[in-house]
Formats: C-alpha cells, structure tokens, sequence
C-alpha cells in the first residue's frame, strides 16, 4: 500500500501520471490558490522581514525608517547572538542525530522484521499517533515525568537505585533534548521507513545469499540505499529544533536559551524589531544552507533515480 | 506586561470589529441637557488589562447614562503603546497603563490632564499613590491611580520556618536549585534594590548606568546557580510550589493565596531592602472624543462600592481605602486595603525605562551565561 502511495505522490505509476491532460491555463488555475498563499503569506512577510532588518528602532521600538547594517553587525560581534545561534545549532544537530538512532533499529524492524502487513500498518500509526495530541501537552507531559516527585524518580527512587531525587533532569537542557527528540523521532521515522519499504527485498535476500552477515547486509546494503531518507529525517530534526522555543521554555533550566527565545524577546518584550528581524534573516540563511547541503547528498547518494 | 499570561491577545481582534465602527461624539449640541440624557447612544471604549471594563462593574453606569461601556484588552505594555501610537488614540477613551510605561505614555503627548475636581473622590485615594510625579507635569495630574501590586518575596514556611528578613536568602548555599524568580528584566531592578541603588533616589533602579548595569549582572550571575526555573506565567510558579521544586521565589500576590487555598503553607514577605511593585492608572487619552463622559466614568469608578466590584473580580488591590466596607474580610486582607501605606511606603514602584533595549540584552546575556 506504501509502495503505490508513493508511486502515485511521485508520479511513477503511468496511469496515474495525468499532467499532459491539462492544458496551460488549467495548470494556472489550479496553481493559483497555492501561489496566492505563498505570496501572502510567505514571500511577502519575507520580503518585509528582510527590509525591516536594516532599518533601526527608536527608545519605545517604534521602527525609524534610515537605513543601516547595525543589527547585523550587532548579531556577529555580540558573543550574546552568534553564541547562541552556534549553540542552538549543536543542540540541534545533537537532536537529529539522536532522532536517527532511534529511529533506524526501529524502523528497521518494522520495514523488515515484521511479516504480516496489518501489524506493520499498526506499528507505522503507532509512530504517528503522538501527532493526535497537541505539540505543548506533550512537552508539558515531560514536566510530571522528570519533576522532583515525577514518575521517573518516584521510580528511581523506589527501586533503590538513587536514593535523593535527581533534580538536575527536569529544567535543564538535557530536559529540553528529551522533550525534543520525542517530538521531532516520528519525523526522522517517517522517512527512514518510507526509505527502507523502497529497498527490494531480494537486494537484501542477494546480500545473504553471497555470504554476507545481518551487520554486513544493514551497513552495507540497507543503510547506503536509505541514506537519502536518513538524510532528510536528520534534516528535518535538526530545522524543527533550530527554530524551537516552546520546549526551553516549558523545560529549560536557568541555562537553557535557543535562538527562537531571542527573536521572541525583542519581538516581545525588548521591542527590537529590526535586531529581530535580522537574527531571523541570518536563522533563515542558516537553514537554507542546511536545506541545500542536505539536498545535495540526498541526491548523491539517491541509488533510484530513474 | 505583568498579565501577558491573561489570554486576552484572542479577545482583541473580536473587540477591534466593533470598536472601529462606532465613534459618536454624542456631547454635540447636547450642552444643555442633563447629565442622564446628555450621553445617551454614546460609547465609552476602555482599552485596558484584562478584567478591568468587567460588566460587573461597568454596567450600572452604561444604564445610568444609556451609553455602552466596551472594553478591549491589551495583553503588554508594548502593545498598548504600539496601539495607541499606530492611530488608536482617537477610537479609545479611556486607558489603563502600568507604571513602567505611564510617564512615556504622558511624554509621548499620548493623553490629557484629568480634572480631579470632578472626580469626589480623588482626595480619598492613596495619598502615595495619588502623588506620585511621573504622571505630573507642573500643575497637571495625567493620571488617576486604580489598582496596585507588589512583586514580594513568597516562600514555603514549611521548609523557611523564619520569616526572611533579607533578599539574600536567595543567594544562600542552602537554597541552591530551589529558587525562582520572573523571566523579565524587573530581576534588574530587584539585583539593584538587593545592591541599595535606590536608597538615595528610588528611580534610580529604572536609569541605571553602565557601572550599575554590570554590578547588576554580577549579582545576577550569582543567583543564576540558585535558580531552579525562570517562571514566565503566574500559574507556572504556583506549580513550582506545589511540586515542591523551589522554596522561595519573587511572586505575585494571587501565588500564596491560590496554593493556600490548596492546603500548602504559603507566605509573602517584604524584605528590609524593600521590594518593587506596580500601579495602573487610568488616564483619558488625547483625542477621545467623549472626554466630558470619560470623566464621568473615573468619578464612577473611583467610588468605594464601586472599587470593591474592582477588586472582586481583578483580586488586585485597589487605590480607593474607602471601599473597604464593601468587601469581605477575606478579600480585605487579600488586596491589604488595611496596610495601604505601610505597603506603599516599602514598595519602588516601576518606572519608564529608557534603556530597556540595554536592559533586555543584559538579561538575554545573563540566560544564555556569555560574559
């Protein structure tokens, strides 16, 4: 069922691939209310972003219209800005790198360990499931699971293994990348199992028949042909987290401050537009440069193109 | 900016619809006429905190003159400021600014002078309150003082079993990871208050210098182990009570009251180095074009029963000692209608900070730990 489902989402299936059907005007047409969206509310909030980000704010954050490269200048020579973008970038590659290591065993046993297809249905929508609640109730949730008197060290506790409770996993960063591996592990997942149901089984029945053992078949044969969907699962963590700031709020410690907090804050409270503006233009360019590399070795080491 | 944690940021565009619409200067040509019909199909449009234009209040007015009480909320000082400089001076009457922007707000020739003589009773307000110089300029008094509030130390008397009589219980070995305060700038004003900036003149906590700011942030950097969690909501502290993560934190008033209610043993102090607060005031704003009503309003409003509604549905304390009668002994001590001056005399209240860019960024850079 996967397989034709992505066949038909990448036009693979002849009978299915109906764009000679419609003419010029007809592709505009239904073009349209998607590009009116995107002018709206994408390239014009962009476009406005970038312009506020060379003006300058008065004492009250009223916006003064000369232009200048202050807030530029300010996010590369403040160790406040660029420190903080550096650190949230670790942070978040640490996030996706963990994702990942999560999610290929686990994919990996439902993509091939699994037979009946029913099951492997339910297992795929038990990884989706956690989209049903809402992003904050799950992060929330982490807070009665790793407080003083929460339930992983009412257990610790009670099993003997500690015997005053560990204060320093609930409101920390280790607290925030919990919260956020959580969040972001089903969208690693999704592609790496899509990846995997691509790989043909008798690739992998070939591997074993010239001699090679499970370790040698899984390094050598199936992680090279799903690279290209480890790669985009890793990428889609490490961007989510990059523009996070809802998890540092609800469980960071006194430490815990990502970018997003930042821009929040002179948006808010500070009201520094302009300096706003332009530390989401450089968290923008940072992400499309992630975006393009990341592009650029899924295609590397993409083994089905056509 | 104290309530940003009041929900009110998706009431607004509802109120905007309606608020836009209507703007009858219904005074026209109606000189003559009493008061009772003078107004009649007029509206009143209050832009405000959260609960401060409460039908329970507003209505006996509103019927009193047949005009219509709206309000609309703002959720931050900055918001409110940005409203009424983007144009909404003239749809709005009367507002209801904070302290930390009520002298920009003056300054920015954003409002006019009230007429305390019509207002009975002024003289019975706060003394303390009603005198305070950032909403005086000359003989013009911009502003009339309503509700108040202390940002005190609170603490769990069952593991503080003495009452703390320093702010520098928070920088003791003892509490360490046990402590929490607010996750704005007003921390600098308290690290100032802790260093005695404000002895000799209390706005000095609002215009600090460069040397003061970076003592302020070495104070800061010393607490920062003590420091358990930054709180961002009102609600988020009471939890942090009640899971028993910290012991001591700068609260607001409602924090012991709820977790009291609740069974826990919560009490609020304010410690010999003083402590800062808040007051709102309304004010008329320049272009309102009922202004004649608008006064009318803040003598209504000012009234004890009418001030205990206030204080019923806000639970802030209120500026008017007279509407003690009307409130219940529970509510009394709530809102300190007994200790006013006693409070007020210990409290700083916040002021206008002119460098809050600076001031944020020193707290940004105190988060994130950069020297």
């Amino acid at each position: 069922m996967r397989a034709t489902l992505f066949q038909y989402a990448f036009g693979t299936n002849q009978k299915l691939n109906m764009t000679t059907v419609y003419s010029t005007r007809a592709k505009i047409l239904l073009l349209a209310p998607m590009f009116t969206w995107l002018t709206a509310f994408l390239l014009l909030p962009y476009f406005f972003i970038f312009i506020q980000s060379f003006l300058q704010s008065d004492a009250f954050g009223n916006v003064v219209y000369s232009f200048t490269a202050e807030s530029y200048i300010k996010i590369f020579s403040n160790k406040l800005y660029y420190f903080t973008l550096f650190k949230t970038l670790l942070m978040s590659c640490f996030v996706a790198v963990l994702c990942v290591i999560i999610s290929l065993p686990l994919c990996y046993f439902i993509a091939f360990k699994v037979q009946s297809e029913s099951r492997k249905t339910m297992l795929y929508t038990l990884i989706v499931l956690p989209f049903w609640v809402s992003y904050i109730v799950r992060a929330y949730s982490w807070k009665i699971i790793l407080g003083q008197f929460g339930i992983l060290n009412g257990f610790l506790t009670y099993t003997g293994l500690i015997s005053e409770p560990l204060s320093f996993i609930l409101y920390s960063d280790f607290a925030t990348i919990i919260c956020l591996v959580y969040i972001f592990t089903p969208f690693v997942a999704i592609p790496i199992y899509t990846a995997f149901e691509q790989i043909p089984k008798s690739l992998v029945e070939a591997s074993k028949d010239l001699g090679a053992g499970s370790w040698t078949t899984f390094s050598r044969v199936i992680i090279p042909l799903a690279l290209p969907g480890i790669i985009s699962g890793a990428t889609f963590a490490l961007v989510l987290t990059m523009g996070d700031f809802l998890a540092p709020v609800l469980l960071g410690g006194p430490n815990t401050l990502f970018i997003s907090n930042i821009v929040q804050n002179l948006f808010g409270t500070s009201n520094d537009k302009p300096l706003g503006s332009a530390l989401g233009i450089v968290i923008l360019a940072l992400i499309v440069i992630v975006l393009e590399v990341s592009t650029y070795f899924e295609k590397k080491y993409s083994s089905f193109k056509s | 900016m104290r309530r940003t944690f009041l929900f009110s940021l998706w009431v607004i565009p509802a109120f905007l619809l309606f608020s836009c619409s209507e703007k009858k200067d219904a005074a026209k040509d109606t000189a003559a006429l009493p008061d009772s019909l003078k107004y009649k199909g007029a509206t009143l449009n209050i832009l405000c905190w959260e609960g401060y234009a409460d039908e329970k209040f507003t209505k006996a007015f509103a019927e009193k003159y047949g005009v219509t009480v709206k309000g609309t909320y703002f959720g931050s000082s900055d918001e409110l400021v940005s409203k009424l400089q983007g144009g909404g001076g003239a749809s709005y009457d009367i507002i209801s600014p904070s302290c930390d922007v009520a002298s920009y707000i003056v300054d920015a020739g954003l409002v006019q002078p009230i007429d305390p003589t019509k207002i009975s009773e002024f003289n019975n307000l706060s003394e303390l309150l009603r005198n305070m110089s950032d909403v005086k300029r000359g003989n013009d008094i911009y502003g009339m003082p309503f509700t108040w509030g202390p940002d005190y130390l609170v603490y769990n008397a069952d593991e503080i079993k003495e009452e703390p009589k320093s702010w520098n219980i928070f920088f003791d070995p003892k509490y360490k990871g046990k402590i929490s305060v607010w996750d704005d700038i007003s921390n600098i004003y308290l690290m100032g208050q802790i260093l005695g900036m404000d002895k000799a003149d209390k706005s000095a906590l609002y215009n600090m210098n460069d040397d003061q700011l970076k003592q302020a942030k070495e104070k800061l950097m010393k607490l920062k182990p003590q420091i358990r969690k930054f709180w961002a909501t009102a609600g988020e502290l009471d939890n942090l009570f009640k899971n028993k993560e910290v012991v001591a934190a700068v609260g607001w008033p409602l924090t012991p009251a709820t977790l009291n209610k609740q069974g826990m043993n919560i009490k609020s102090t304010i410690p010999q180095e003083g402590a800062t607060g808040w007051i709102d005031r309304l004010m008329i704003t320049k272009n309102s074009p009922n202004k004649e009503l608008a006064m009318l309003y803040l003598d209504y409003i000012s009234k004890p029963e009418n001030m205990a509604k206030v204080a019923e549905v806000t639970t802030y304390s209120i500026a008017n000692p007279r509407a003690k009668e009307f409130m219940s002994a529970e509510l009394q001590e709530l809102t300190y209608i007994n200790n006013m001056t006693y409070y007020h005399e210990r409290l700083n209240f916040w002021q206008y900070v002119k460098e809050r860019k600076k001031y944020n960024e020193l707290w940004n850079e105190v988060k994130s730990g950069v020297q």
